[in-house]
Order: C-alpha cells, then sequence, then structure tokens
C-alpha cells in the first residue's frame, strides 16, 4: 500500500522538523504530521473505492467513504487554526528560536 | 410563589445591573437597594408561613438526569438568614453611594447582586447540590469582590480564596456521604432520614466533621480563621455586608442548617465548642493587637461568630436560640459598625490608632452611634448585644460533658467577652477621644500649614445615616422579644425537629450565673477603660511575629519548592522534552501491536486496488520535497518546499476522490503560505545550524516514528468491505437531506455538531491570537529596529541603472501590477465565492470554501498595498467571528425550537429554489472563516522587522543599509489593541487591564484603510500613496 509509505515519510519530516528549536521548523513539521493524519484518515475510509461521493455523479458501488472526508475536512480547518495560532507565537521578539544555552557550541 | 417572586426579583437586579450601573454610575446603590426592599416585601408572606409552621415550598425539574431539582424550602432558619441577607444588604447598597467613588462602578454592584442572589439561593434551597453551588458562588464572589480592590488585594484574595475552596471541597464531600447514606438530596429528607441511626458511627462522624469544617472555613473559625483580617483589602461595603453580616454567617447557616442530623453526634459537639470557643479567645486577643480599626474589626467578627459556633456545637434548645438570637443581633451591630469605620476612614483618611485625630468634637453623632454599636458589642444591657450573649451563655452551660464542661464553656466564653469589652472600648477611644487633637483650620478645612492632625474629609450623611440605620435598629429589638422570638422559634424547630423551645428571652431573669458574669465582664471593662493607655501597650506588645496569612504563605511557598521540582521534569524549554516520550510510547504500542497481530491471529487480506499508478509518482515527489524542507537552511526555501508538499497532498487527496477536501485543501495551503510569508519577514533569514550528530539522533527517532507510522496506516487500513455507516450515507443521505454533496451534507447537517466546534476551535484561535499578543508588551512582540543591529549586506541583485535599482528596491512601483490586477479580479472572485457558496449543497463547495475564496480578496488586497495596512475597521475581525459562531448557535437553536433538535436543519422551497437553514449554519462559517483570516493578515503583517528590511533598506556605497529612522505607523500591539478598542494613536505600553492614561475611546482618529486605491494608476496619474 503506497499511501502508508507516503504517511511515513510525511511523519518522519514532520518529527524530525518538530524536534528541531525553531519554532518555524516546528510548525512546519506540525503541518506535515497533519498532511499524514488526513492521508491516514482517508486510508480508513478504503482507498480501494475512490468515486466522488457525490449524488448521480457517481455509482454508489464505486463512490469513496464520504464519512472521513467530511472528518478531514474539518482536521484541515482546525490545522489552518493552529497553524496560525503558533505562526504568531513564533515572531514574538523577532527571533522563534527557543531559548539556546551557551553551552552547547551551536553555531549561526 | 413568595419564594420564586425574591428570586425572581434578585436574578432580575443581577441581569439589570450592568443597565442600570451604565444608566446611575455610582448611584446605582439605590436602585439596587430598592431592589432587595422588593424582595423583602414578596417574601414576607414566606415568612408568616415559616412563623405559622407550614414553611413554603417551590419546586422546578432542573438536571432531571441526575435528579438534581431547583427546590426551594423557606422554613425558620431559611428565613432568618433571607431577612439578614436582604435587609443588610439594601442598607450596605445605600451606604455604598455615599462611600463609593465616581464612575460606573459595574463589578461592584455586579458582584455584589450576585452575591446576594447566590446567599438567598444557599440559605433558602432544599436541594443540597443546590446548596452546593451556591456555596461556591458566595465564594467566588467574595474573592472577586477582594480581588476587584487593586494588586494590595491580590495575596489576599488568593489566601481568601484558598480556604473558602477548602470549605467547598469539603463540603462536596460531605454532601456526597449525605446523598449515600440517606439516599436523597432533598435537604429536608437527608437531614431527618431514620438512616442516620442505622449508618456506621464512624461515617457519620466523619461526614459531620467535614460539614462542620466547611462551616468554619467559611465562618473563619480557628485554624481558618485568617482569611478574614485578609478580606479586609477589600471595600467597606463589602465588608460591612459580606464579612459582617452575609458570608461569614453562611458557615454558620449551614451548621444550624445540618444541626438534625448531626447535633447528637459527639464529634461534631466537641469540634464546634472547642474551636468556637477558641476562636473567640484568639480572635479577641488579635483584635486587640490591631492598629488598623478595620482589622479590628474583622477579628472581633471572628471572635463573635466563635461565639455562635460554640453555641450551636452545644446544641441544646437553649444553645440554639441563643445562637439564632445572636446571628441577628451581630448582623445588626457589626454590619454598622464596619460602615461606620468607613465614615471614620473617609472623615480621618486614615484608620490606625493612636494617628486618627480626636473625631469627637468634629463628629459627635458618629461617635454616639459608634458607642451604642460598640456597647451592644460588648454586652451592657439593655441592648440587644446583652441579651444574646447572656442567652449564649445561658446555652453555654449546657455543654455535654458534665456540670464543669458547662462551666469551663461559661468561663471561657466570659473571658472572651473581656476581651471584647476591651477591643470595643480601644476602638471607640482610639478613633474617636484619643487621637491627637485637632487643630482650627482643620476643622475649617483650609488648607493650613502641616501640623501634627491631618486635614479631614467631608462627611457623607448617606454614609452616616445608613451606618446608624442597623445600630439604631437593634436598640428598640431589645424591647420587642416577645416578637424576637416568634422569628426565632421556627428556626430552632427547624434546626432541631422534635422539640419545641420556649424560650424566655428577657432582659431580667432575676440573679443568675449569666447575669453574675455579665456584671464581672462590665467591671472588668470599666478598669481596662479606665487603665487603657497601659493596657494597650501591653498588647501592642504581644504580638506574634507572624499571623495566619504568614502562616498560609508558608505552607503554599512549601507546596510550591517540590512543585517546581516537578516543573523542572516538564519545563518547556524545548518541544522535544515533552514531544519525544509520547511519540516514542505510541511507536512501542503500534510496532508491538502490529507484530503481535502478526504473529497472532494474522493480518485480514488487503482489498483489492489499493493502489494507484499516481500513487507512487507522488510519493516520490512528496519524498522529494519533504526532504528540502527538513535540509534546507534559507527559511524561503523551506516554504517553497513545504508548500510543494501541501500542493502534492492536494493532488493525492484528489486521486482519493475527495473534492471538497481537495478544494479546502487547496485553498488552505495558499493561505498558509501567504501567512508564512508574513511571518518570515520578521524572522532571520536562516534556521540556526545544529551538530551534526544531534541532527543525526533527532533524524534516526523520527525515522522510528515515521516507520511506525507507516505500519500502522498498512496494518489498520485498506483491509474490509466498505463500512455499513458509509453506505448508509451514500445510499439515504441525498435523499434525507436533499443535498447531492454527500459530504457537505454530512458537515452542515448530520453532523453539524461537529463542525459548530470546528468553527469555534477556528474563532477561537483568532480570539487566542488576539489575547496573548495583548499581553506581551510592545518591546518584546517588535524589539525596537535600533537594538537587533544587523551587519550591512550586499543586495540580492546587483543593478547598475539608478532606475533599474529603484525598480527592484523600491515598493510601489512592484504593486502596480497586482493592483490593476486585483480591481478585475476583486469582482469575479466575490462571485466565484457566492457560487461555491451557493452550490455547496450539491456540488462541491460551501460556506469554508466560498469564505476562503473570499479571504483570497483580503490577501491580495493586502498584497497589492506598498507598505503594511491594516485592512478594515479595526475591531471587524472580533466581530466577524463572535456574528459567526453567534449565526450557527442561532441557527441550531432555530432547529431544537422548530425541528426538536439542536441544529436540525428546516428545509423549505422559495422562488422556485430548495433552502434550508443549514445555508445560514454556512453563513456562519464564512464569516468566522473571514475574521480570522483578518486577523492574521493584520496582525502577522505588521513590518517594523528587526532582521529584514520590508521596504525600509537604504542603498549606500554598494550596501543594503536598514533605514532604522523610518518609524513604522503601527506595530503588532498596537493593531491587537485597535482589534479590541478601535482606534488608537499607539501602541500600549502595558499587559491587558492596565490602561494607559492617555487612552480613550474616541472614534476620531482616523487612520489610512486599505482600499484598492488604483484608480489613480490606469488612469496614469501619480499615486496617491506614499510608499516609497
Amino acid at each position: 500500500m503506497i499511501l502508508a509509505v507516503t504517511v511515513a515519510v510525511l511523519v518522519t519530516g514532520g518529527v524530525y522538523l518538530t524536534l528541531q528549536r525553531s519554532m518555524v521548523r516546528a510548525v512546519f513539521g506540525m503541518t506535515m504530521i497533519s498532511h499524514a493524519a488526513n492521508f491516514m484518515l482517508l486510508a480508513s475510509g478504503v482507498s480501494a473505492w475512490r468515486g466522488e461521493p457525490i449524488d448521480g455523479r457517481t455509482d454508489v458501488s464505486l463512490a469513496a467513504d464520504p464519512l472521513p472526508q467530511a472528518f478531514v475536512l474539518t482536521a484541515i480547518v482546525i490545522t489552518l487554526a493552529v497553524t496560525i495560532f503558533m505562526l504568531s507565537t513564533a515572531v514574538f521578539g523577532h527571533d522563534d528560536d527557543q531559548y539556546r544555552l551557551p553551552e552547547t557550541g551551536e553555531e549561526r | 410563589m413568595p419564594i420564586v417572586l425574591t428570586i425572581g426579583v434578585l436574578t432580575a437586579l443581577v441581569i439589570l445591573t450592568p443597565v442600570v450601573t451604565s444608566l446611575l454610575g455610582h448611584r446605582s446603590g439605590w436602585v439596587l437597594a430598592g431592589g432587595y426592599l422588593l424582595a423583602t416585601v414578596s417574601f414576607l408572606p414566606a415568612v408568616t408561613a415559616a412563623v405559622a409552621g407550614s414553611p413554603l415550598e417551590w419546586t422546578m425539574s432542573w438536571i432531571p438526569g441526575l435528579d438534581v431539582e431547583l427546590a426551594f424550602r423557606a422554613d425558620g432558619i431559611g428565613v432568618v438568614f433571607t431577612l439578614i441577607a436582604l435587609l443588610i444588604g439594601a442598607v450596605v447598597l445605600a451606604y455604598s453611594v455615599g462611600y463609593l467613588e465616581r464612575g460606573r462602578q459595574l463589578s461592584f454592584y455586579w458582584l455584589m447582586a450576585t452575591f446576594t442572589l447566590a446567599m438567598t439561593g444557599l440559605v433558602l434551597t432544599d436541594d443540597l447540590f443546590v446548596l452546593f453551588l451556591c456555596w461556591e458562588a458566595t465564594s467566588l464572589a467574595s474573592f472577586l469582590l477582594i480581588a476587584r480592590s487593586g494588586t494590595t488585594a491580590e495575596a489576599p484574595s488568593m489566601r481568601t480564596l484558598l480556604l473558602t475552596f477548602l470549605g467547598g471541597l469539603t463540603l462536596l464531600t460531605a454532601i456526597a456521604g449525605i446523598v449515600v447514606v440517606t439516599g436523597t438530596a432533598r435537604i429536608s429528607e437527608a437531614l431527618t432520614s431514620p438512616a442516620w441511626d442505622g449508618a456506621n458511627p464512624a461515617l457519620v462522624s466523619t461526614i459531620a466533621v467535614l460539614v462542620a469544617v466547611s462551616a468554619m472555613t467559611k465562618s473563619a473559625q480557628f485554624p481558618f480563621h485568617s482569611w478574614l483580617p485578609d478580606a479586609m483589602a477589600a471595600a467597606t461595603p463589602v465588608s460591612a455586608y459580606l464579612h459582617a453580616a452575609a458570608v461569614v454567617k453562611a458557615g454558620v447557616f449551614l451548621l444550624i442548617r445540618f444541626s438534625p442530623a448531626f447535633s447528637a453526634v459527639p464529634a461534631w459537639n466537641g469540634l464546634l465548642i472547642v474551636a468556637g470557643l477558641v476562636t473567640t479567645a484568639i480572635g479577641g486577643w488579635f483584635a486587640l493587637t490591631q492598629t488598623d480599626i478595620k482589622k479590628l474589626m474583622a477579628y472581633s467578627t471572628v471572635s463573635q461568630l466563635g461565639l455562635i459556633t460554640a453555641a450551636i456545637g452545644v446544641g441544646t434548645e437553649a444553645a440554639m436560640i441563643a445562637a439564632v438570637l445572636h446571628v441577628i443581633a451581630h448582623a445588626l451591630f457589626k454590619s454598622g459598625l464596619f460602615m461606620m469605620v468607613g465614615v471614620v476612614d473617609h472623615l480621618a483618611h486614615i484608620r490606625d490608632v493612636g494617628r486618627i485625630p480626636r473625631l469627637i468634637g468634629r463628629a459627635p453623632v458618629s461617635f454616639a452611634v459608634t458607642v451604642l454599636g460598640c456597647a451592644s458589642m460588648a454586652g451592657i444591657p439593655p441592648l440587644l448585644g446583652f441579651v444574646s450573649k447572656e442567652s449564649v451563655f445561658t446555652g453555654l452551660l449546657d455543654s455535654p460533658g458534665g456540670a464543669w464542661a458547662g462551666w469551663a464553656a461559661l468561663v471561657a466564653g466570659a473571658a472572651g467577652s473581656v476581651l471584647t469589652f476591651a477591643y470595643c472600648a480601644k476602638l471607640v477611644f482610639g478613633a474617636f477621644v484619643d487621637g491627637p487633637a485637632l487643630r482650627d483650620e482643620d476643622r475649617t478645612g483650609n488648607d493650613g500649614p502641616h501640623g501634627e492632625a491631618p486635614q479631614l474629609g467631608p462627611q457623607s450623611p448617606v454614609m452616616l445615616v445608613f451606618a446608624a440605620l442597623p445600630i439604631l435598629a437593634s436598640v428598640p429589638l431589645a424591647f420587642m422579644l416577645p416578637q424576637l422570638e416568634r422569628l426565632v422559634v421556627p428556626a430552632v424547630t427547624a434546626a432541631l425537629p422534635g422539640t419545641e423551645p420556649a424560650p424566655h428571652l428577657a432582659l431580667w431573669h432575676g440573679v443568675t450565673p449569666e447575669l453574675v458574669a455579665t456584671f464581672a465582664i462590665l467591671a472588668l471593662g470599666i478598669v481596662i477603660i479606665v487603665a487603657r493607655a497601659g493596657v494597650w501597650r501591653f498588647f501592642d506588645r504581644a504580638v506574634l511575629p507572624f499571623d495566619g496569612a504568614d502562616v498560609i504563605s508558608a505552607i503554599e511557598q512549601g507546596l510550591i519548592r517540590p512543585a517546581r521540582a516537578l516543573m523542572d521534569f516538564t519545563t518547556p524549554v524545548r518541544a522535544a522534552r515533552h514531544v519525544v516520550p509520547g511519540l516514542a510510547m505510541l511507536a512501542l504500542v503500534i510496532l508491538g501491536g502490529v507484530g503481535a497481530i502478526v504473529e497472532g491471529p494474522g493480518l485480514p487480506q488487503p482489498q483489492e486496488g489499493l493502489n494507484r499508478p499516481i500513487d507512487a509518482v507522488l510519493l516520490a515527489l512528496i519524498t522529494l520535497a519533504v526532504l528540502v524542507a527538513c535540509f534546507a537552511r534559507s527559511r524561503m526555501t523551506a516554504i517553497v518546499a513545504l508548500s510543494a508538499v501541501g500542493i502534492l497532498a492536494t493532488v493525492q487527496i484528489m486521486s482519493l476522490g475527495a473534492p471538497d477536501v481537495t478544494l479546502t485543501q487547496l485553498l488552505v495551503e495558499a493561505m498558509t503560505i501567504i501567512i508564512m510569508m508574513l511571518v518570515l519577514q520578521k524572522l532571520p533569514r536562516t534556521f540556526w545550524k545544529y551538530p551534526r550528530r544531534f541532527q543525526l539522533k533527532r533524524g534516526a527517532f523520527a525515522l522510528v516514528i515515521g516507520v511506525s507510522m507507516g505500519t500502522a496506516t498498512w496494518a489498520l487500513a485498506g483491509r474490509r468491505e466498505r463500512s455499513d455507516l458509509a453506505m448508509y450515507y451514500l445510499e439515504q443521505a441525498p435523499e434525507i437531506s436533499g443535498g447531492s454533496n454527500i459530504v457537505n451534507t454530512i458537515l452542515v447537517e448530520f453532523r453539524a455538531l461537529d463542525t459548530l466546534g470546528e468553527l469555534t476551535v477556528l474563532g477561537m484561535a483568532g480570539i487566542a491570537i488576539v489575547a496573548v499578543m495583548s499581553s506581551v508588551r510592545d518591546r518584546y512582540i517588535d524589539p525596537p529596529a535600533e537594538d537587533v543591529p544587523e551587519v550591512p549586506r550586499t543586495p540580492y541583485v546587483k543593478l547598475g541603472h539608478a532606475s533599474s535599482q529603484r525598480a527592484v528596491f523600491v515598493s510601489w512601483p512592484n504593486v502596480i501590477p497586482i493592483q490593476l490586477t486585483v480591481r478585475r479580479l476583486i469582482p469575479i472572485l466575490a462571485i466565484t465565492s457566492a457560487i461555491v457558496f451557493w452550490r455547496g449543497h450539491n456540488e462541491p463547495g460551501g460556506g469554508f470554501i466560498a469564505a476562503l475564496i473570499g479571504s483570497a480578496v483580503i490577501g491580495l488586497l493586502y498584497m497589492s498595498t506598498t507598505t503594511d495596512r491594516a485592512i478594515g475597521p479595526p475591531q471587524a475581525p472580533v466581530g466577524l467571528i463572535g456574528g459567526g459562531v453567534l449565526t450557527a448557535v442561532l441557527t441550531g437553536a432555530v432547529g431544537l425550537m422548530a425541528a426538536g433538535s439542536f441544529l436540525e436543519p428546516l428545509h423549505g422551497q422559495f422562488l422556485g429554489q430548495h433552502f434550508t437553514t443549514s445555508m445560514l449554519f454556512d453563513v456562519g462559517v464564512y464569516l468566522a472563516v473571514l475574521g480570522l483570516m483578518l486577523i492574521s493578515f493584520n496582525l502577522l503583517g505588521t513590518s517594523d522587522s528587526a532582521f529584514t528590511p520590508a521596504g525600509n533598506d537604504v542603498l549606500v556605497d554598494g550596501q543594503m543599509l536598514r533605514d532604522v529612522v523610518d518609524v513604522t505607523p503601527e506595530s503588532t500591539r498596537e493593531r491587537v489593541d485597535e482589534m479590541v478598542y478601535g482606534e488608537m494613536t499607539g501602541p500600549m505600553e502595558s499587559v491587558r487591564g492596565e490602561r494607559p492614561p492617555w487612552w480613550n475611546r474616541s472614534g476620531r482618529i482616523r487612520k489610512q484603510r486599505v482600499g484598492a486605491r488604483t484608480a489613480s494608476m490606469s488612469r496614469g496619474r501619480e499615486s496617491e500613496e506614499d510608499g516609497s
């Protein structure tokens, strides 16, 4: 199942970014994890049926499960809201790096 | 019915107070006092009924599932306390008119009105749960009334809250116990239930002690007494009402109310008698050590309540009569005396004994009233205080445990009364007689040279009249004892069912031990007055090195230390500390679980045809984009890669057959990227570079999590037929909803409550941004540019000619194309948005997608100006969010009323078109999305950036320099404050709630807002904008 591999790639990238200290990178990571979560939700509707769930346009025998789609739509909206909120906290002080101890030897 | 009327009047007052205060300001006290009198009058039939022995009842179902009822029962106890709450409340609120400063005083009046409602509910209710709610409401109102007195009241109000809420918890536990034992939440049934006799004595004792502890916290009994002196930080009317007559009496009320069940429980008797007498003694002692007369009064209240508590603890008829009588007497003289303290405070501007000038000449009436009140408190005949104190002594003689216990209690009570006498003397002489003499110029109010005595303030007749009222009213009561008995007897009958108390209240009983005690007290008291200078000196030295507040603070500090250790463990310095353990556990569960399934029962066969060729293509592209996003040093590159991931994800969603989700995702992606770019301009250009070993560790961990999630998807999805639910929606939904776009009908009809939640989250994110930003000072959000040195850099593009330089680096020529585009595009987008909105029911579309298209108009408008400017009126976004949520909720309410289910859509035909109320719901969605988008653009776009020039760069000798002199017109903080308050002239350099002196709400300030100002350009004229 190829979609599972896509999920794995997105989660790997997302977790990697979330673990970074830059707030913006963490937001990027959350965005990727959200994509992955959406794919998981859609996959739960079984991706063998991929017809648009619209009455009269697609035969019922081919139509995809509409419920996960409704869930994902809701999830996308909430992702948008959360992303904007996190981004707005990243601009405080115009430097989004989290507190950095001097002895860590990190360089810019 | 009288109960309903009374509660109704009080509720109406709570609702009307905001209106009244906006009309009458600090004079609203008259209206509220009138309202309380009205409530009292409407309550009189209930009083008559209670006196006649047949209490009125009224019940309404509230939460049937939990058997909670709004049950009220005006028995003797409830009637006494209701009258105290209403009448003292009326007097105090009238007094407040004179006491308070000019202004709206909304929080004061509103909290007072709420408190009275809660207090009345507490004493009248017949349901344990309602009792608990009212109890907590009185605690909260008391806390807020203290806390509203400003920053000095912060710590005292918190200590008060801690103690009174502790009592709330014990009460809740006790209530649970009572319901378990008796099986009912009806107070009148539970307390007289025969189940108490058969119950485990240890359990009964525990419940009794819990109730007693709750009451002791509320009535400030040792060791919980310290909150009451702390509460003196509140305004004097609050102290006169809550801390003399009402909130502290709630504890006493609770004890009397629960007496039917517990008055024979030894633990109850012992605890209350001992705690009460100890409190009387230490309260009196501490009162004498005070120099602040208001704190003196607080400790005196503590001491007097101790006497009442001890009497209730004794629990005999005589003792209960004494307790009820002393409650009435104390409410009268103590609230009056508190108000007199306020009068003295207003007059002398000071409350310290020894520094208050000799007021007796200046304020003889106040002096007389104070003397009268204090005489009543000290128990001097023939005042009401004398009668009640003597009956308390009679009651104490009945103490269980043999004759010696009674005598010991009497002696302890009498000793406490000596202290009472002494502090009364301290109050009277300290405030009126012994102070430094007044000079003549102070009398006339001239601003004389600074002498010994301070300037006196004006005397308010309103304050004096209403302060004197309760004290003077108690004088005739002492001669109307038979009438008073009629009120006291039903209360005692209710507290001790099965008894027929026959009080013989009188000023003269003959020579009794109580009378001897009274005269001993008087004699000692006179000695103290004569030798008062020495006595005060003794008590000044007899101060403990710490007080109750210090003890609470020490306990608090002691608790904070281990808490800090916990906090260090979870401190949010790095997100990784929070993220890693959770994710690791998740991976463990998934990998272990899938492994176990494969080893054990094995996985079901996957469905045929799960994969399509396009999946593989998308996988390759997404992998590439993710890699770039993860490893890019430049923030810009990372964003481009991220948007590539987003677009590819959109294509993947489309290939899964979800057109609505596709459209949404595409538009969300566009909006997110624009907002990210806005944020980016304020941040460094590159990410920090970390050592490779750190990054390798992170990468390895991420890979484990990624693999586990992929495994979960592979193992748990795609291995079944379509679900019944899916088939239900596919086959039935179009018919039920009348719309063919099933996903949309699920969103707005079948699962509209989910969507309402989502819409609220969306709106709250916008509100949260405003809230968070307005709590950060301007200089921390946007640090001044000159504080952040930036190295001069070479320009990105090297251009030879000056005009080509200008074409690249000057902003206004750059926006011309987009401005011209916007002019044509806005109408098209508006129409598209409308069409998409309309067709949502049957085709891909709907409120959310339409709103995102509408937001694109905002985005384009925003980007088509040369410098950052707010779009639209400043308060519009918050209004849009509120309006959106409100529209959605109201639509739901319409469904509830018309179709019987919240959010149930109504269908109808109009002009040959099919309409449903779910479209109105969609309007709500539309408005909220628009509001959030406006907030994002207006707040995140402000561009005085420390790190990047954003139009303010100047080119000097081939080097770009940031022009820090150029100040941006509006900072982020100013924008946030404008969203709440309307136009302003600059940012508030404060946290929320502290308004700078220049702040006003005048709408005169007019700033330039974004419109599509393109007419000039299309006609070939010079720009009207001044961007350069």
